[in-house]
């Protein structure tokens, strides 16, 4: 039978058929035989998830406007789809041209939580290519490379990629590929290859690197093993995001997506400081683009596409310097077509209250804050720059506004948290959910939703040292605020805590960790980030067959001398402005965001040689960097 | 406001699409097209389009009606060449129709489908002989299992017909449509396969719907 017919087969045995099957707008296929490079986009989890991503937007835009490339989707098999593929003995394969995975030059995947790891390995093992890199010496094998936010601590999965893409990758993406197309034309190996990429700013060959341990175990020094290997891999970062491509025709997904929009980048990069985020660190330094290239870029966006809804994307929209008038010139020119803005996330406070208020014209779903922490010591040491009279400004304008619903989102197991802190939790809840009885006329439909998940040391973070609450902790932590918040109108939801758990053993792992992540995948974990799929008892046999106590990764307290695991990945920010930030934390003092003109000095800009730049024209000076 | 009824085909990767996932790529497409689309009043506007009967996942359509208001008159030629200059692959518009003030709804004069229905060699463990559908047309009744109840699909059956193909299996299938009686091809050609002992998977039925009629 042949591979069309058997696909075509597997496809009317699935519950959504549409998620491999391809030919959506602006879906680009070339051809595959006269096209030079051809690199796969690999997304690690279900195509709503994947197509709901501006990353593979962006990539996907850039690879196909070159003449000599191209570049086609994949995503992971559902559990159905993947019976399907192995029962029919059918390799996984790309949605434009349905060709298998192993036969593109450049499989990249996009790493985006570390619970999508063993989809990782599940795809290159349908994709037919060997799972670990030093299998894969052969020239006819792909290259593999991987990039996004968890690239920053690359260790956990350094066996399974041959490169990492560190930072941003729109410049990255052409240096990858014009580096690859010299090599092939040179006849080299498959070593030189690597070499040749390790001499890419950004991008990080991790069999390059030795690392070595202490005799209790620990990560004693990661070392370039070649000359030309840089010692630290700096991340590549955009300096003017107005002069870069944009992708304005946006696939638009065939079957519902997670988002299904238009979605404008506004800025990219936040100045806040919260000391948990790892975001925040790295995507700085901010960059806003100007209104006029938005307002260009939405018009091409909606004509393109035919979306009815524009998403104004970044981490905080409303620190957008011209976010108020942008969406009035937006709504201005596009409301005769229908068109809704829409916007992510709302920082806490009524000035981002206003800002919804404009762009939703029917209050019927709910609004939602982050106050993150109960109590304003806590705030003050996760650097969270909201008060509670913040807070009660924005649920009183939102109540006022017409909204009955407000969701709440914290986080427990934050370093130095009390009973005090979660009692917080449920105040400020009560609170809100009083104030909403004063103004609120049907207090039937009143509701405040409390979603409380688990706190995370992130590599690169101010907590980065700090250790993570056990389960135990966590699930006693999770049954108070569970009593507390009972009663009309009160919801209460939780993340399951041994989801954070591995969650935090593989952001902070090291490359032993490979071992058994390659142990729970053959045990048949798959899509961790579900959680009707998630089975942690499965994770624990893995991590025992293969000697290692995970406890170790999540709960340990590093020392500030210690050597980290991903040391040797730059975000651009200073260890020791981190480390003194650490400090300031503990003593519960704030640190200045940045988008106010005075620079803490996280050394970043300095180290990039980049500069903040906001749409207003206004100036931040980074300070040189104070700490060396 | 004009109402228009155009007839579009959806094959290859688009019949995978459900329904919902039609409505809106319609919807995206005649924005894309600059077509002035009417919509509905009331908190959650969508566009004022009617349909005969959805076409289920992984069936092919060739000819599927479906009404649409405007906002004013555009010319029928315009809104065809405009939306099939915009539509996904697998999607064509073949034809479009004014429709007048007083025309019923599709789904209310809806009455009968037609299809084709193909199978691979390879999914056929016999050939079906010629007798076959005879014996199975002169049944009076033939029950099938639907959600956990027994129904007499027999009457909705109004033809079958082996055709001359290539490879395989085609048959002509027209069964009751409707919000009557409704009668699913897989359901009829699964009895007829039972009926003469013929074991076959519904799954590899590949099914084609040529026409919706009154
Ligand atoms: S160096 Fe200063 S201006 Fe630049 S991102 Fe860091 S804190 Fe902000």
């Amino acid at each position: 039978m042949s591979m069309d017919k058997k696909i075509e087969k597997a496809l009317r045995r699935v519950q959504k058929p549409g998620r491999y099957a391809g030919g959506e707008w602006n879906a680009v296929r070339k051809d595959w035989v006269s096209t030079d490079l051809k690199m796969a986009f690999a997304f690690p989890d279900v195509y709503e998830v994947g197509m709901s991503h501006l990353g593979l937007q962006i990539l996907y835009g850039l690879v196909n406007r070159r003449d000599d490339a191209l570049m086609e989707r994949v995503f992971a098999p559902w559990p159905d789809m993947e019976e399907q593929l192995r029962k029919m003995g059918l390799p996984l394969f790309s949605l434009e041209s349905r060709r298998p995975l192993r036969d593109f030059d450049i499989v990249g995947f996009t790493l985006q939580y570390e619970l999508s790891f063993t989809n990782i390995l599940n795809m290159l093992d349908l994709g037919e290519i060997p799972l670990r890199s030093a299998d894969r010496l052969a020239e006819e094998y792909p290259l593999v490379v991987a990039g996004g936010p968890c690239a920053f601590n690359p260790e956990p999965i350094a066996a399974f990629i041959d490169a990492f893409v560190i930072g941003e990758g729109e410049e990255a993406i052409n240096d990858l590929l014009d580096t690859y197309h010299q090599w092939r034309m040179q006849g080299e190996n498959k070593k030189q290859l690597l070499l040749r990429l390790a001499e890419i700013d950004g991008i990080y060959v991790p069999s390059l690197y030795e690392v070595q341990y202490n005799e209790k175990g620990e990560v004693k020094s990661i070392t370039a093993k070649a000359g030309g290997v840089p010692a630290v891999v700096k991340k590549r970062a955009v300096d003017n995001l107005n002069a870069v491509f944009y992708p304005t025709r946006q696939i638009v997904p065939a079957i519902e997506a997670v988002h299904d929009r238009a979605m404008l980048e506004v800025q990219r990069g936040c100045t806040r400081g919260c000391r948990f985020c790892q975001a925040g660190v790295i995507y700085r330094p901010v960059r806003e683009k100007d209104p006029e290239t938005l307002l260009q870029q939405a018009r091409e966006t909606l004509a393109c596409t035919g979306w009815g809804e524009i998403s104004l994307t970044s981490l905080s929209t409303s620190d957008y310097s011209q976010v108020r008038p942008l969406i009035e010139e937006l709504t201005k020119r596009h409301s005769a077509d229908r068109i809704n803005v829409s916007l992510p996330s709302l920082r806490v406070d009524a000035f981002s209250v206003d800002l919804a208020k404009e762009v939703q014209k029917v209050r019927r779903s709910s609004l939602t804050f982050a106050p993150e922490a109960g109590t304003q010591r806590l705030r003050d040491v996760i650097n969270k720059g909201v008060t509670e009279n913040d807070l009660m400004e924005a649920v009183t304008s939102a109540f006022r506004g017409g909204w009955q619903a407000i969701k709440l989102y914290f986080m427990i197991g934050l370093p130095t948290e009390t009973g005090e802190d979660l009692e917080g939790i449920a105040k400020l809840a009560r609170r809100v959910l009083e104030r909403g009885r004063e103004i609120v006329k049907s207090k039937g439909r009143l509701k405040v939703t409390v979603s409380v998940s688990s706190f995370v040391p992130k590599s690169h973070t101010v907590f980065q040292w700090e250790p993570q609450d056990s389960m135990e902790e966590l699930r006693r932590k999770q049954e108070f605020l569970r009593r507390e918040l009972r009663g009309r109108g009160l919801f209460f939801n939780w993340h399951d805590p041994e989801g954070s758990f591995l969650e935090a053993v593989l952001s902070r792992g090291d490359r032993r960790l490979c071992d058994a992540i390659e142990a729970a995948w053959r045990k048949g974990c798959r899509f961790d980030g579900w959680s009707e799929f998630f089975n942690l008892d499965r994770w624990l046999a893995a991590f025992d067959e293969v000697g290692i106590d995970p406890e170790k990764y999540a709960y340990r307290r590093y020392d500030y001398n210690d050597t980290l695991p991903w040391d040797h990945i730059g975000a651009g920010v200073n260890k020791k402005f981190l480390a003194r930030d650490h400090r300031r934390a503990m003593a519960g003092e704030k640190t200045p965001d940045c988008r106010g003109g005075k620079c803490p000095g996280c050394g970043l800009c300095p180290s990039l040689e980049i500069k903040p730049r906001l749409a207003g024209g206004e100036t931040i000076a980074p300070v040189q960097d104070v700490l060396q | 406001m004009p109402r228009y009824r155009m007839f579009y085909s959806k094959k290859g990767p688009a019949r995978f699409n459900s329904h919902l996932d039609m409505v809106r790529t319609l919807e995206r497409s005649m924005r894309r097209a600059g077509l002035p689309i009417a919509y509905s009043e009331g908190f959650n506007p969508h566009p004022r389009f009617s349909f005969a009967a959805p076409l289920p996942v992984g069936v092919e359509g060739l000819a599927e009606p479906f009404d649409v208001e405007m906002l004013e008159p555009v010319e029928n030629n315009v809104i065809e060449e405009k939306l099939n200059a915009v539509l996904p692959d697998g999607i064509r518009v073949h034809g479009v129709a004014t429709v007048p003030d007083n025309e019923p709804s599709l789904m209310s004069v809806l009455d009968r489908a037609k299809y084709i229905v193909h199978i691979d060699e390879e999914d056929l463990p016999f050939e079906l002989p010629d007798s076959a559908v005879e014996d199975f047309l002169s049944l009076e009744h033939v029950e099938v299992l639907r959600k956990d109840k027994l129904r007499d699909i027999r009457p909705g059956i109004l033809k079958i017909q082996k055709v001359q193909g290539d490879s395989g299996l085609t048959l002509n299938l027209e069964l009751k449509a409707g919000s009557v009686i409704n009668i699913r091809p897989e359901d009829a050609l699964d009895a007829l396969f039972k009926n003469a002992g013929i074991e076959t998977d519904k799954e590899d039925f590949q099914i084609t719907r040529t026409a919706l009629s009154t």
